[in-house]
């Protein structure tokens, strides 16, 4: 069983950096983060093309040490067995694409076998042109398979290293329209069932990581915050922050009471007035301790004004703004009892048809303890 | 004609070319990429025979390297080098007057080659000399080219410091320029044509090559910004 990457960093300055990750063979792990958050740093800390002195830290990968600062040790690019994606792709201008991919592949790798991979990512016919003659996603499919060359086991038998190192991708397909970007896509998650080495993505785009990778990991400020799967990142972040970072709209100021059983007591503080929710204790949090909370909209059920409405935590709303977008509208409510607190849900038309209400009406909106996030005031 | 002048000429451009090239391209490709804050200074002492009248530069060179001063005749005793009134001073002197001609096209080119291109060399495991050698070098090369055309071309036309350090030997110091000034004080105005022309010549094949090479670049660079 191969080891996968490990990276632990720390810097003071003059940037600061705080990362801990890691990232299994075969598994895709995004960095995301705001720009100038230190995501890419830290990419380009694991391939060497960052390292101040003030880097402290280790990165294996594989089972080598590539940095570990306590031993004075490291290695350069070359040393370390990486295969990089550019955000803008950092072809070879006065190369063909053959000679491009040709460059990075080691001994073992034959013309034809570099042929062959620029037939698999469908380049067959422009293997003579040169990189100022291909499309944006054309130029990302040598600089895919320029690092691909680099971490694949080489074609050729005996004696042939295997599959190693780490693919790296820095913001991949920013620089690619729509439509590309789909099909990259694609290819990419194609390509992680062939290729058994741990793969960092490095995204701002929140849709992007969540439908490419495993797990995600939240940087902010140079520090990572929070690793885990997208869904349980997103439905439950550890703090105010990651939600604001994760797009989380419906966020709000309370506090937490124990009571029996599992359950407890969430106390929606609003500028006027508060309302008792009932949530999940998970025993995470003190007895009075003030949280920040979030509302996962997957939770939440809308009722009609006049339907019975069984269960705990059912508030009366005014629909305040009704925004459509295509077969979804954006929806802003507005508790009856919190004037002053909305929440924004994703409705579709047909819901919004079925309760026949207007902007100005009432609804009703139930929301089920799970869909309650508690988290502590950062 | 005078061919003793051509040949003087085309010997010292062709030298003065010759030697200054692997020295340009290491300062260029140093000041191309270098973080260091002293590299203004650098710079800016690179740029100074651009500026100071070559009779200056050419009388402190004599200071320096006369007879009459303790580095000049060591050289002269020690070994055997006599750098005034020579074609070995000569070339000395052009050397030094000639570096901006020389590092300013080619520092412009390296500067030019995309540092991720570095990175993306390195990363495909390609050393720091082949990175140099099949990257930098060839997307820097129509800089090289124009450096040479215009340390050559420059060589050639050179007159004032050429006059206080080499003097006027035919054969050894006499060049083109050199002979021209010469014709036209002795009022031979028809041999003068012909070395006027054959340098104005020279001058516009050199001129024509750095444009065509600067345009390779600027094409190049287009391509790799595109």
């Amino acid at each position: 069983m191969a080891e996968g990457l490990q990276v632990q960093l720390e810097a003071a300055g003059p940037v600061r950096m705080q990362a801990e990750f890691d990232c299994a063979p075969g598994e895709l792990v995004a960095l995301v983060g705001p720009s100038g958050s230190g995501k890419t740093s830290m990419l380009r800390a694991v391939a060497g093309l960052w390292t101040p002195q003030a880097l402290q830290g280790h990165i294996r990968c594989g089972g080598q040490a590539w940095l570990d600062s306590a031993r004075g040790l490291r290695l350069l690019p070359q040393q370390r067995r990486v295969g990089l994606v550019f955000q803008h792709y950092a072809l070879f201008p006065h190369m063909d694409v053959l000679a491009n991919v040709a460059l990075a592949a080691g001994a073992h790798w034959h013309e034809a076998d570099i042929r062959a991979l620029l037939e698999r990512v469908g380049l067959t016919s422009l293997m003579q042109r040169r990189p100022a003659q291909l499309s944006g996603g054309q130029q990302q499919r040598v600089a895919l398979a320029r690092a691909l060359v680099r971490v694949m086991p080489s074609p050729a038998g005996r004696g042939a290293p295997p599959a190693g190192g780490a693919l790296l991708l820095d913001e991949p397909f920013s620089a690619v329209d729509a439509p590309t970007r789909q099909s990259l896509y694609r290819e990419l998650a194609a390509w992680r069932q062939q290729v058994a080495v741990p793969m960092l993505l490095v995204t701002h785009d929140l849709q992007e990581a969540r439908r490419l990778a495993d797990r995600v990991v939240i940087v902010d400020a140079g520090q990572t915050l929070q690793a885990g799967t997208p869904e349980k990142v997103f439905a439950s972040p550890r703090n105010a922050r990651v939600a604001e970072l994760v797009g989380i709209q419906n966020h709000y100021r309370g506090r937490f009471h124990k009571q029996t059983h599992g359950w407890g007591r969430l106390q929606w503080l609003g500028t006027q007035g508060a309302v008792d929710l009932q949530v999940i204790d998970k025993n995470r949090i003190d007895e009075g301790t003030a949280v920040t909370w979030v509302l996962n909209g997957e939770g939440v059920d809308v009722l009609a004004e006049g339907e019975a409405a069984e269960g705990p935590n059912v508030l009366r709303c005014r629909l305040q703004e009704v925004l459509p977008l295509g077969d979804i509208s954006l929806c802003t409510l507005v508790p009856e009892a919190l004037p002053d607190q909305r929440i924004t849900l994703n409705l579709t038309g047909r819901l919004l048809r079925r309760l026949a209400v207007q902007p100005g009406g009432r609804v009703q909106l139930r929301l089920a303890p799970q869909a309650l996030h508690i988290m502590p005031v950062k | 004609m005078d061919w003793s002048a051509l040949e003087v000429s085309l010997l010292l451009a062709a030298l003065t070319t010759a030697l200054l090239l692997p020295l340009g391209l290491w300062l260029a490709r140093w000041l191309a990429i270098t973080p260091w804050r002293g590299r203004p200074l650098v710079e800016a002492l690179l740029l100074l025979p651009l500026l100071l009248p070559p009779t200056v530069i050419g009388f402190y060179f004599l200071m320096a390297f006369g007879q009459g001063s303790p580095l000049g005749a060591w050289l002269a005793d020690v070994l055997g080098l006599r750098l005034v009134f020579s074609l070995q001073g000569l070339l000395a002197v052009s050397l030094l007057v000639n570096l901006p001609f020389m590092v300013q096209p080619i520092q412009r080119a390296f500067a030019a080659v995309p540092h991720s291109l570095r990175e993306a060399a390195w990363v495909s495991g390609l050393s720091g000399w082949q990175t140099f050698w099949r990257v930098e070098l060839p997307l820097a090369w129509p800089g090289l080219l124009a450096g040479m055309a215009l340390t050559a071309a420059h060589t050639l036309g050179e007159f004032g410091v050429v006059l206080m350090v080499g003097g006027n030997i035919p054969g050894e110091t006499r060049t083109l320029s050199i002979a021209l000034y010469d014709k036209v004080q002795g009022l031979e105005l028809q041999s003068a044509h012909v070395l006027a022309l054959a340098l104005v010549a020279t001058s516009v094949l050199a001129l024509a090559l750095v444009l065509a090479f600067d345009r390779v670049g600027v094409r190049g660079r287009a391509l790799q910004e595109r």
